[in-house]
């Protein structure tokens, strides 16, 4: 039962048990600059798989499809998003912070956010 | 006197009723005066009551005849108001309750008449009192008439009271009342047509208010059906993609108009507020696409990504179910001179990061298709209907796409606007109608070119002409 305060970005400091969804991908999402939970098959994450290794930033990606657990943790990340279950994936984190799903990347991208951001959580050198 | 004369002749020739009309009208014909303000319809029917009422009357008293006063216009022999009372004192005392001024709309000769009595008798006896000065001097006549009218008195109920007023009031009234009852008769007639027209034309208008919204009705029912029948020539068409065809015409015709309020407004050197109204509204304008594409997504993805809700040139260079925001942005860096250097800036930006969601968004795509030709394909291990259930299952893929271009399409549009001052983004958006616009009117110019096995010396030179035109137009195109 133990926490950390300074990756979290929206997230309150709340003690959870260890293999809560919810707190499993708070973990890996803030063991990465960018992070990208996917499905392997699902075309909609090659696309925004595509987007950032075509800006050069080399993404984390966590096929859930390959997870024992998958299936919650697609379900929490739906919660996580506001998407339907159905389309729970791509999120991506940057920074350990959720930026969203696709169209949320993209809008960032083109109001010229997510550069900046990206600077900042350090995969982006230029 | 001439008048007089006349009038006795009528009255000695007096003896059926159908004679009574012509002697009413030439009567009219005489007295000018009190006809004068009345309107034509009224005047004969008023006079025509009043005519067969008073002769009515002096057909039962040939006492009138000889208390006939001289030199006045009035037309009809005086008599007393007594006699000329008698015979309607039956009905009168029945209907004096019922004033004739409620407005009884019985179109019979008789009830009228009879208004006209009951009528005639309650203003006399108001305006009695108030003629009786001015008309005293005017008939002296009258006077001696009236003098003998007290004594032959009918044994009458109270309902004879207001004639005892009136006789009270004097009988040098006597051609007065007649003018009176004739000029008030016939104001009542004519009341009582009016409201008799007016009564007719709201109900005229009330049905033709409920034809016109059933009409309305039709015409909603018979576009939405005609587009279901028009836009496909025969083949089937969804209904979805059917609304959403009509709502895009609505939405060109929409479209239309904006740009007209850009133009003008630019034109007009309006203030940057009043400039700005106009340049947001047409990004609501595009709100609005971008969402009824959302619905239709929905319901037929194929219909939008083929781009069938277009005109063949824009299909030509369709990206996703719609225009390519890269393509856009090149289009206007070139128009929106002068920038600051930081808009410039901003503007390569945004078509940078607009190519590169493209592309993501594209190769997305690819792997989509790729997958669903190899679910389609088949193979071992996936067959008939599973493999059908795969590839369904593939597609529902390809409405998230649509939805990312359009979303891209709509964030680039706000982005613009974000960058740009009111004026520069007024312009910017003038330019981006007046291409798609120009896009449209190069897809009709290529559908009614002649063939070549038409052609003869006349049509072409109008060919060659049009085709210089699409010439000039198609290498200002080429650059994308």
């Amino acid at each position: 039962m133990h926490y950390q305060t300074e990756s979290w970005g929206s997230y309150l400091p709340v003690a959870r048990p260890v293999g809560d969804p919810v707190e499993r991908i708070e973990r890996m999402a803030a063991e990465s600059a960018v992070v990208i939970f996917s499905v392997s098959t699902c075309c909609m994450c090659h696309a925004v798989k595509s987007l950032f290794c075509g800006m050069g930033v080399n993404p984390t990606v966590h096929e859930l499809d390959h997870d024992p657990r998958g299936k919650e943790l697609e379900k929490a990340l739906a919660r996580l998003s506001g998407a339907p279950p159905s389309a729970a994936v791509p999120v991506v984190f940057i920074g350990g912070k959720l930026v969203g799903a696709m169209d949320r990347v993209m809008a960032s991208h083109i109001n010229g956010t997510l550069v900046p951001l990206l600077k900042e959580a350090g995969a982006l050198w230029l | 006197m001439a008048s007089q004369r006349i009038g006795e002749i009528g009255l000695s020739e007096t003896g059926p009723s159908t004679h009574h009309i012509p002697y009413s009208v030439y009567h009219g014909i005489n007295n000018p005066s009190t006809f004068i303000n009345q309107e034509g319809s009224a005047f004969d029917f008023g006079e025509l009551e009043e005519a067969i009422v008073l002769q009515g009357a002096n057909l039962r008293n040939d006492e009138a005849k000889a208390r006939r006063p001289a030199a006045t216009l009035d037309m009809f022999p005086s008599w007393p108001i007594r006699l000329q009372h008698t015979p309607r004192g039956s009905s009168k005392s029945g209907g004096e309750s019922t004033d004739s001024g409620s407005g009884v709309n019985t179109n019979t000769l008789s009830s009228s008449i009879a208004e006209a009595q009951r009528e005639a008798e309650s203003p006399v006896s108001a305006k009695a009192s108030s003629s009786l000065d001015h008309r005293k001097l005017q008939k002296p006549m009258d006077m001696t008439a009236s003098d003998t009218s007290p004594l032959p008195s009918p044994s009458q109920s109270a309902s004879k009271a207001p004639q005892d007023k009136r006789k009270g009031g004097s009988t040098s009234e006597k051609q007065l009342d007649a003018k009176t009852l004739r000029r008030l008769a016939q104001n009542r007639e004519a009341a009582r047509k009016s409201r008799l027209r007016k009564k007719a034309y709201v109900q005229q208008l009330e049905s033709s208010r409920i034809k016109l919204t059933q009409l309305e009705q039709d015409l909603h029912r018979a576009r939405s059906q005609g587009f279901f029948m028009g836009a496909c020539g025969g083949s089937n068409i969804s209904s979805g993609a059917a609304i959403f065809d009509m709502e895009y015409a609505r939405w060109l015709e929409d479209d239309h108009r904006h740009m007209l309020e850009l133009r003008t407004g630019l034109q007009a050197h309006l203030t940057d507020d009043d400039l700005r109204v106009i340049v947001d509204g047409y990004i609501s304008h595009y709100d609005e696409i971008f969402r009824l594409k959302g619905v239709a997504a929905k319901s037929d993805v194929f219909h939008l990504i083929t781009g069938v809700w277009t005109t063949p040139a824009e299909r030509c260079f369709l990206w996703m179910g719609g225009f390519r925001p890269s393509e856009l942005i090149k289009i206007l860096i070139t128009q929106l001179d002068p920038l600051t250097e930081q808009q410039f800036m901003g503007i390569c930006s945004l078509q940078h990061s607009s190519q590169q969601a493209e592309e993501a968004l594209s190769q997305g795509l690819e792997q989509l298709q790729q997958s669903l030709v190899d679910t389609v394909a088949g193979g071992p291990g996936i067959e008939g209907m599973q493999q059908m259930a795969v590839a369904l299952g593939k597609l529902t893929n390809l409405e998230g796409f649509v939805r990312q271009a359009d979303n891209l399409r709509q964030q680039t549009l706000h982005h613009l606007r974000r960058i740009l001052t009111v004026r520069q983004a007024a312009r910017c958006f003038l330019v981006i109608g007046e291409y798609y616009g120009r896009l449209r009117a190069l897809s009709s110019l290529w559908a009614s070119r002649p063939r070549e096995n038409m052609m003869n010396d006349d049509s072409s030179r109008q060919t060659s002409a049009d085709l210089q035109i699409v010439q000039a137009t198609q290498n200002h195109f080429s650059n994308f």
